[in-house]
C-alpha cells in the first residue's frame, strides 16, 4: 500500500493543546481530510504550507473562549462530567465496602500516621512559637556573656548579667531603647495563718511596656513603681481572695525574716502557654546605690537583662559597642576580676534574641525563665512521626498495588470503553484522596483523644485548635496532600498502565518477583526494628540510671530546706529533732551546687564542688572513707583547718599520698586547709553529670539544708514532728522538704517521659507495619488458594503449608534487620555519648529486637496462613 | 427585529448546509463554497466557527457521524438546517427580492 502523506505532527499537537477537547476530533478530522485533497491536487509540499496556514488561522479567540466554557453543547469531556464523577465515587465506595478489612487496614494505618504527623506539627509549632506573642518580640534581646580563655578560645557562655549592664548600655548606646532586669527568688506569703513559699519575680517598672502581659486590673505604667507593691496573677488572686478585683488589697510577704504588707497594684492575665516568662508574683526591683560600674558589682551576674532595640538597629553594631564599653567603662571592675578572683578569662557581652531562648542549649531558659526545651526532642519526635506516616503510606502503596489485580478487569473495561490514562490516574489519585480524607477525619479525632496523654508525656499543654492560624492550617493541608500523593501516585501510575488486552483476556499476575513490594516491606520493618532497638536501649539506659548504685544511701532521708540556717540554730534544731525516737540522724549541709576554685600543689588551680557539713553527714549517707578519717568532735581543730576530698579530687590533683596535702581557696580567704580524709566517689549529682572533684569543710557560719534520717515506715509521724519542731523554731519560715530518694528519681523525669514517647512510637510503627503485612498476607494467600489446594491433595501437611506461606514474609523481615541494625547501632551509641555513665549496647538487645519483630510479624502473617492451610482443598479447588 | 443577526458569511454557510442536505460537514461545506465562489479563499476555521455560531443561534443542528476508516478514524460532525434556519433564509430572500423589485431603474443589472 502506498504510504499516505500526513500533515506535520507538531501542528496537530499544537492544535490539541489549543482547541477545546470536545471539538478536537472533528476539526482535526476535517483538517486531515482537506490535507488529503490538497496533497493530491497541489502536491505534498504545497499541502504542507496550506495546512500550516490553516492551523495558524485556527488560532482564534473563539476556540480559546470555548475551551473554558463548561456548558457547551456537545461536551464529551468524561473526566469532568457529573455522571462520571458520580461513577467514580460510587465505585470508590463500593470498593471500600466490598473489601472491608482492606479498607479498615488502610484507613486505620493512614489515620495513625496522620495523627502522628499532626501531633508533631503541633509540638514543633508550639516550640517555635515561644515568646513570639510580644508585639516587640523581634527587637527584644537578652544580654549574655561569653567568657574567653586567655588563649582566645571560648570557655563558657552565661545567660545572666549584673544589675549594671542594662543601665550603662542604655545610656551609651542609642539603639537600646529600654532595658528590663529580671530575676526570681522564693519568698514566703502568710495568709490565713498559713505560711507558704512562692517563686516571685523581681523586675523593673517598664516590664509591661517591653513585654505584652495584659493586666486585668491596675495600671501597667505605675504598677511596679512603688516599693512594697506587687502584681499578682489571676490564679493567685483567686486562690487568696476568691476574686480578681483585688487591686488595693494587701498580701503579707516576707522580707528579711519578717512579714510586711505589700499592696496589690495589678492583676495579670495568666501568662501565655508559650512564654518563657511565667509569673505569679511580680515585685518591683530596687538596686542598692552602692552598686557602681567600677566596683565588683559589675560582675555580680545574677539577673537577666532584656534590652529592647530600635526596630532598625544593627545587632552586630550594638554588640561591638557593648564590647567597647565593657573594656573602657568597666576596666576597673574587670581588673578586680583578675586581681582578686584570679580569673583570667575575658568577658565579652553579647545579645541573644528573646525568641531563641526557648530552644537554646548553651544559653537555656533557666533561673526564673521556664520551659527550656532541647531541640533534639523536637527532632526525635519529628523523626518518629515521619517514620509512622511513611510506614502508613507504604502500607497504602503495597496494599493498593497488590489488590489491583482484582481491579484489573475494571481497568480493562474502562480503557476499552475509552478512558484515557490521564483519567484513570485521576480516578485512582482521587480514591487515595478520598481515603486520606476519611483517614484525616479519624486522625483528628485520634489526636483529640490522645492529646491529654501526649501533653503529659511531652510536658506541654497543646490542643488541636491551639495556635490555629493560616500557617498550621497550611501545615495540615500539606500533610494531607503529601500523604495522598505519596500513597496514591505510584499505584495510580501502575494501575492505569495495565494493558486492557492482558487485563481482560487472561488472569493478570505480577511478573517477576515484585521487588518493590519487598523493598517497601524491608523499609517498613527496618524502621520498626530501628525504633524497637532504640527503645530497648533507652529503657536499659534509663534503668541503669535509676538503679545504679549512687555510692551512698538515699533511703528514708528527708531534706529540709532553710537557706539561712546558722550554725547555732542548726544545733538547736538538731537537738530538738533527735528527741523523737523516729529520727535517727540529723546532718546539716550547705545548699546544692556550690562551686569554688582552689589552689593546690603550690599554684595549681582546681575547680571543685564545695560541701559544708558537720561530722554527721558522711555517716548519715553511709559514704565510705577510703583513706584517713571523718571530721570528728575529738579534733577541735577540724572546723578550722581540715578538709575531706573525694577520689576524683585526688586523681585530679595527681596525689599518691593525699593525706596531709594542703589547699586554699578564696571563699575561705585563702587560709590553708589540710586534707584529713578521702571519701569514695559518690554521685552527688544526676548521672548525666560526671563526678567532679569534691571538697568538704566543716567550718562555717551557716548551712542551707538539714538532712534527716528517719526510721523506715515512720514517714508520716516523723514528718509531722519535723514540721512541728521547725514551725516552733522558725515560725516565719515556710517548711519545705523533700525525700532524697524521690528527689533523685525526679532527676530523670525527662528521660522517663521520653521513654514513654519512644515506647509509644515503637509500638505504633510495629503496629502499622503489621497491619500492612496482614493485608498483604491476606491478598497473597487468596491468590495462592489453588496452589494450597493442590499441595494438600498431594499430601502436604497444614504445618508445612503454613511454613511455606509464611517464609516469604519472614525472609523479607529478616532482611530488613541487615539495613536497620547498623543504623541503630550507630545512632544509639551516638546518643549514649551524652551520658558519662552508660550501658554498653549488648548483642542481647539486637537478638531481642529481631525476636520481637519476627514474632510479631509471624503472628500477624500466621493468622492468614494457618487459615489458608486448614482450608478444605475440595472447596478451594472447586471454586472458580 | 426578533431574530438574531446573520452575517454575510454565515448566511452563505447556512445556504450551503441547506444545499448539501445531510452530507454537510466542515470539509464539504468549505469545498462547495470555494467551488461556487470562484476559488475565493475559504478557511476551514472560518467555516467551523460560522457553523458553531449558527448552531448556537439555532439555525442548524449537528450530530457526530460514525467512525470510518478515513481520516485516521476520526468522526465527522454533520450539520442540518433547522426549520428556523429555513424560515430565516426565506425571510432574508423575501427582503432582498422586495428590495430588488423596488429599484426604480433595473437596467444597471
Amino acid at each position: 500500500m502506498e504510504k499516505q502523506p500526513t500533515p506535520p505532527r507538531w501542528a496537530d499537537r499544537f492544535l490539541g493543546w489549543f482547541l477545546p477537547s470536545e471539538l478536537y476530533e472533528e476539526l482535526l478530522g476535517d483538517l486531515h481530510e482537506q490535507f488529503g485533497f490538497q496533497a493530491e491536487e497541489l502536491g505534498v509540499q504545497q499541502a504542507h504550507w496550506m495546512y500550516f496556514f490553516e492551523v495558524i488561522r485556527f488560532c482564534r479567540p473563539y476556540f480559546l473562549k470555548r475551551r473554558f466554557r463548561t456548558d457547551t453543547k456537545y461536551s464529551t469531556s468524561y473526566t469532568y462530567s457529573p455522571a462520571m464523577i458520580r461513577n467514580y465515587f460510587k465505585i470508590a465506595f463500593r470498593n471500600l465496602l466490598k473489601h472491608k478489612s482492606y479498607s479498615v487496614v488502610n484507613i486505620m494505618g493512614l489515620a495513625i500516621g496522620l495523627a502522628a504527623a499532626i501531633l508533631m506539627l503541633l509540638y514543633v509549632k508550639d516550640d517555635l512559637s515561644y515568646d513570639k506573642f510580644h508585639s516587640q518580640s523581634p527587637h527584644i534581646y537578652r544580654i549574655v556573656s561569653d567568657w574567653y580563655h586567655p588563649d582566645g578560645s571560648l570557655g563558657h557562655r552565661d545567660g545572666l548579667s549584673s544589675n549594671l549592664q542594662g543601665p550603662l548600655f542604655k545610656e551609651k548606646i542609642p539603639e537600646i531603647k529600654e532595658f528590663v532586669r529580671y530575676s526570681s527568688g522564693f519568698r514566703d506569703i502568710r495568709a490565713k495563718g498559713d505560711v507558704k513559699s512562692f517563686e516571685m519575680i523581681y523586675t523593673d517598672s517598664n516590664f509591661f511596656s517591653v513585654f505584652d502581659f495584659p493586666l486585668l486590673m491596675g495600671n501597667p505604667k505605675t504598677a511596679l513603681t512603688k516599693p512594697n507593691s506587687v502584681v499578682i496573677s489571676e490564679e493567685m488572686a483567686l486562690t487568696f481572695f476568691n476574686s480578681t478585683e483585688v487591686v488595693g488589697k494587701t498580701l503579707e510577704i516576707s522580707s528579711n525574716n519578717q512579714f510586711s504588707p505589700y499592696q496589690i497594684t495589678g492583676v495579670a492575665k495568666k501568662s501565655p502557654q508559650n512564654s518563657s516568662i511565667k509569673f505569679d508574683f511580680l515585685l518591683p526591683k530596687f538596686v542598692n546605690p552602692e552598686e557602681t560600674v567600677g566596683s565588683e558589682w559589675w560582675l555580680n551576674f545574677s539577673f537577666h537583662t532584656f534590652v529592647l532595640l530600635t526596630p532598625n538597629a544593627n545587632v552586630e553594631n550594638v554588640v561591638r559597642k557593648m564590647k567597647q564599653i565593657n573594656e573602657t567603662d568597666a576596666a576597673q571592675a574587670n581588673k578586680i576580676l583578675v586581681d582578686k578572683y584570679e580569673i583570667k578569662d575575658k568577658v565579652v557581652f553579647n545579645l541573644q534574641p528573646l525568641q531563641d531562648i526557648h530552644l537554646s542549649t548553651d544559653l537555656p531558659a533557666q533561673y526564673g525563665l521556664v520551659d527550656a526545651n532541647n531541640p533534639t526532642y523536637g527532632y526525635i519526635l519529628s523523626a518518629i512521626a515521619l517514620f509512622i506516616l511513611l510506614i502508613a503510606c507504604i502500607n497504602f502503596v503495597n496494599l493498593t498495588v497488590a489488590r489491583s489485580l482484582k481491579r484489573a478487569k475494571e481497568i480493562g473495561v474502562r480503557k476499552v470503553v475509552g478512558s484515557s490514562r490521564k483519567q484513570l490516574v485521576g480516578q485512582f489519585l482521587g480514591e487515595s484522596f478520598l481515603l486520606s480524607l476519611i483517614a484525616f477525619v479519624f486522625a483528628i479525632l485520634l489526636v483529640q483523644l490522645i492529646l491529654p496523654t501526649f501533653n503529659l508525656f511531652a510536658n506541654k499543654s497543646l490542643s488541636i485548635s491551639y495556635l490555629f492560624d493560616a500557617q498550621i492550617l497550611l501545615g495540615y493541608a500539606l500533610i494531607f496532600i503529601l500523604t495522598s500523593f505519596l500513597a496514591g501516585l505510584y499505584p495510580a501510575i501502575v494501575l492505569s498502565g495495565y494493558s486492557p488486552v492482558k487485563a481482560l483476556y487472561k488472569q493478570m499476575a505480577f511478573s517477576g518477583k515484585n521487588y518493590l513490594q519487598k523493598l517497601l516491606i524491608v523499609v517498613q520493618f527496618g524502621l520498626a526494628s530501628l525504633l524497637i532497638l532504640v527503645t530497648l536501649s533507652f529503657y536499659a539506659q534509663f534503668n541503669f540510671l535509676i538503679s545504679k548504685d549512687l555510692g551512698y544511701d538515699d533511703s528514708h532521708t528527708i531534706v529540709v530546706e532553710k537557706w539561712d540556717l546558722t550554725k547555732r540554730t542548726a544545733e538547736v534544731l538538731k537537738e530538738e529533732l533527735l528527741k523523737n525516737p523516729n529520727i535517727l540522724q540529723v546532718a546539716p549541709k550547705n545548699g546544692e551546687h556550690w562551686e569554688d576554685v582552689g589552689k593546690i600543689n603550690g599554684n595549681q588551680k582546681i575547680q571543685f564542688g564545695l560541701g559544708i557539713i558537720d561530722e554527721e553527714f558522711l555517716p548519715l549517707y553511709k559514704i565510705p572513707l577510703v583513706e584517713g578519717r571523718n571530721f570528728s568532735k575529738d579534733f577541735p581543730a577540724d572546723s578550722a583547718q581540715s578538709v575531706i576530698v573525694n577520689q576524683t579530687f585526688v586523681k585530679a590533683a595527681n596525689w599518691t599520698h593525699p593525706l596531709g596535702q594542703v589547699i586554699s581557696y578564696p571563699f575561705n580567704d585563702g587560709r590553708k586547709l589540710k586534707i584529713v580524709g578521702v571519701i569514695k566517689d559518690y554521685h552527688y549529682q544526676a548521672l548525666n553529670n560526671k563526678i567532679k572533684p569534691q571538697l568538704f569543710v566543716m567550718q562555717s557560719t551557716g548551712f542551707g539544708s538539714l538532712n534527716v534520717k528517719i526510721k523506715p515506715n515512720t514517714e508520716i509521724k516523723a514528718l509531722a514532728y519535723i514540721e512541728k519542731t521547725f514551725k516552733k523554731l522558725f515560725p516565719i519560715n515556710a517548711f519545705a522538704y523533700k525525700f532524697k530518694d524521690l528527689e533523685n528519681q525526679k532527676q530523670y523525669e525527662s528521660e522517663e517521659k521520653w521513654k514513654k514517647i519512644l515506647l509509644l512510637g515503637a509500638f505504633l510503627t510495629i503496629f502499622i507495619s503489621c497491619i500492612g503485612l496482614f493485608g498483604l498476607a491476606t491478598l497473597s494467600t487468596e491468590q495462592r488458594t489453588k496452589e494450597v489446594g493442590i499441595r494438600k491433595v498431594l499430601g502436604a501437611s497444614a504445618a508445612s503449608i503454613t511454613a511455606l506461606l509464611s517464609q516469604d514474609f519472614i525472609k523479607v523481615v529478616a532482611l530488613s534487620f541487615m539495613v536497620s541494625f547498623p543504623i541503630a547501632y550507630y545512632s544509639v551509641s551516638e546518643w549514649l555519648q551524652n551520658y558519662p555513665y552508660r550501658i554498653e549496647i549488648g548483642v542481647i538487645d539486637f537478638v531481642l529486637t529481631a525476636l520481637i519483630t519476627i514474632m510479631v510479624a509471624l503472628a500477624t502473617v500466621s493468622f492468614q496462613t494457618i487459615k489458608a492451610s486448614l482450608m478444605n482443598p475440595v472447596k478451594s479447588l472447586k471454586s472458580e | 427585529m426578533g431574530r438574531s443577526y446573520l452575517g454575510e458569511f454565515e448566511e452563505l454557510v447556512l445556504l450551503t448546509v441547506a444545499v448539501l442536505e445531510g452530507t454537510a460537514y466542515g470539509v464539504t461545506i468549505a469545498a462547495e463554497l470555494k467551488q461556487r465562489m470562484n476559488n475565493r479563499l475559504i478557511s476551514l476555521s472560518g467555516v467551523h466557527i460560522a457553523l458553531y455560531r449558527l448552531e448556537e443561534k439555532g439555525f442548524v443542528v449537528s450530530e457526530l457521524g460514525g467512525a470510518t476508516s478515513e481520516r485516521g478514524g476520526r468522526r465527522k460532525r454533520f450539520f442540518r438546517i433547522t426549520a428556523l434556519g429555513k424560515r430565516t433564509l426565506a425571510e432574508m430572500r423575501q427582503v432582498r427580492n422586495e428590495l430588488w423589485d423596488a429599484i426604480p431603474n433595473p437596467s444597471f443589472s
